[in-house]
């Protein structure tokens, strides 16, 4: 599958004509958005590492009443829009997958019920205590819980997708991403069943904030997140011009050059 | 990766136990790697169990001793058996006998489909009698280990079948995957070896 | 056709399967079962270790492994179990 003569090869060709523009906007979109989460969920308003599940009520409530909750509320209410075009970096690469389509269908339901179980809900929680300062004490403890359990123990919908991520990864014949990446998201995804110990013990390792669903749990999520990042970034690299979805039509294999694809 | 096994594999006849010394890594070496850092994960997972049993003796001893440790042993026995049977049916399948490699593999499916049958009849009157994972710590840690090391069976039981499906339907059978298949079902056992003496045995 | 009882897949098995009996006939019957019992558990711990790496070395034959995949799954084997013991007894 040879490409045609292109003379815009190489270093000198603008970045704006990078047919490729639309996955490296998705592509950086990430580390921006994981800088912001991560700037707003620990130095800004504390709430990662979680708070203990058995904290007293008095914590409880000056944490859901303080400025800073306040201000990390406004910043996730804007930047939430960010979460799907960051999956759309998984979906684009599902898609040159040789599976059958259910998987990346799957991905895309998990993806969104997951966001919105585990990001938005949070977010209105902590954004009622922040908003709406007349609420009572017991009131405020209630939406303490909602908000960290829907965000450490949405289990089910993230289970979904990284599981069709995985098993795609593994099953694929045109080994887009590397099968050691498929398995490496088995245990991403079992780390969201290592969670489900929170929705029963309020301390110890196995607490919303415990060592082992939490801590070590993070070690297995964030490494892979890491990695799978590098493994789209080549894989984005690697993917010939001629197979992109809006390659030119010079480019495109001869045998599909009947119009068939064209303005797709 | 995969083209130096199967080269090294799909020689009929090919296998000379001791005299090799080439290096053979039996299936995927992906699946290696998965194996490794499962047992890497549980290694975490039995380590904090013995630190936490460590502060809380008279909890952990007591609640151990509602366990039922016929049927851990009984279970013990199932997986050894049935990961004899598929180390035995990879030996088969490598010297091209498929038919003799099939009914090997059918005896480790019949062992190994025991374990989860053995462990409702270990959990049912447990949960039955009020031993829940909220119970406390001890049961936590027991159900939460046995439950992934559950699914990690229930896994390796599909897993299985799509080898005696491969062993049926293509002549010659693909040798990589069954020893992927055989590897996978070999790292359950090991893992279930540990879990036995931490949860059922020690004192 | 490799036979099954002369086999040595089967004499792992046996060798196995006996001292899994024997550490469970240890535990049921080495002491009370609601006492601390270092002899016990470093008995069953240490024939765990064992069996583990009976299984890894030829049921998944590693025997026949690059040194590579015998050093990590050694390493664990020994790895997990020091820090088994070493929890064990520090937390006495």
């Amino acid at each position: 599958m040879a490409t045609a003569p292109n003379p815009e090869a190489g270093q000198a060709r603008s970045w704006r004509q990078n047919r490729k523009l639309d996955q490296w906007i998705a592509f950086w979109s990430v580390p921006f958005f994981f800088t912001l989460f991560g700037l707003v969920f620990v130095p800004l308003s504390w709430m990662m590492p979680p708070r203990s599940p058995s904290s007293t009520t008095p914590l409880i409530v000056d944490f859901m009443r303080s400025h800073n909750l306040l201000v990390a509320c406004v910043i996730l209410t804007l930047a939430f829009g960010l979460a799907p075009v960051s999956y759309s970096c998984y979906l684009i690469q599902i898609r040159r997958m040789s599976v059958s389509p259910a998987f990346r269908y799957s991905m895309m339901i998990g993806a969104i019920t997951g966001a919105i179980v585990g990001m938005l809900f949070p977010m209105f929680c902590f954004g009622l205590g922040a908003f709406r300062p007349g609420y009572s004490p017991a009131v405020l403890t209630m939406l303490y819980d909602f908000g960290y359990l829907a965000f450490i123990g949405s289990l089910g919908c993230f289970c979904v997708m990284w599981m069709a991520f995985g098993l795609a990864i593994l099953l694929d014949q045109n080994n887009i991403l590397p099968k050691w990446l498929g398995y490496y998201t088995v245990w991403q995804y079992v780390t969201e069943l290592m969670a489900a110990p929170v929705w029963i013990a309020k301390s110890g390792p196995f607490a919303w904030n415990g060592l082992l669903t939490f801590w070590f749990a993070m070690t297995l999520y964030v490494s892979w997140q890491f990695i799978v990042y590098l493994c789209i970034y080549r894989a984005i690299k690697n993917q010939p011009e001629a197979e992109l979805d809006n390659a030119r039509p010079e480019l495109q294999p001869a045998a599909l050059d009947n119009g068939s694809r064209m303005g797709a | 990766m995969t083209d130096v096994t199967e080269d090294f594999t799909t020689g009929v006849g090919n296998s000379r136990p001791d005299a090799d010394t080439r290096g053979h890594v039996p299936g995927d070496s992906s699946m290696w790697f998965f194996v490794v850092g499962d047992l890497i994960i549980f290694g975490v997972y039995f380590v904090v169990y013995m630190y936490f049993r460590g502060q809380n003796h008279e909890l952990f001893l007591h609640s151990q001793a509602r366990l039922s440790l016929d049927v851990g042993a009984v279970n013990t026995v199932m997986l050894l058996s049935s990961s004899l049977f598929v180390a035995l049916g990879t030996v088969a399948a490598r010297a091209g006998n498929s038919a003799e490699a099939l009914r090997r593999f059918w005896t480790a499916l019949a062992f190994g489909a025991a374990f989860p049958l053995l462990k409702m009849f270990e959990w049912i009157p447990e949960i039955s009698a009020g031993l829940t994972p909220g119970t406390n710590l001890f049961f936590m840690f027991y159900y939460v280990m046995t439950g992934m090391h559950l699914c990690h069976v229930a896994l390796g039981l599909v897993i299985m079948c799509f080898v005696i499906r491969n062993l049926k339907t293509s002549q010659p059978p693909k040798i990589s995957f069954v020893e992927t298949g055989a590897t996978y079902w070999h790292m359950v056992d090991v893992l279930w070896l540990v879990l036995f003496a931490l949860l059922y045995l020690m004192r | 056709m490799t036979s099954l009882i002369g086999n040595p897949l089967t004499i792992v098995w046996a060798l196995v399967t006996t001292v899994t009996l024997a550490s469970w006939l240890v535990a049921r019957d080495g002491g009370a079962s609601h006492q601390i019992n270092t002899t016990v558990t470093l008995v069953v711990l240490l024939i765990a270790a064992v069996k583990a790496q009976l299984v890894i070395w030829h049921f998944m034959e590693v025997r026949r492994a690059p040194l590579w995949l015998k050093a990590t799954t050694s390493a664990w084997v020994v790895g997990l179990f020091a820090l088994l013991l070493g929890f064990y007894f520090a937390g006495l």
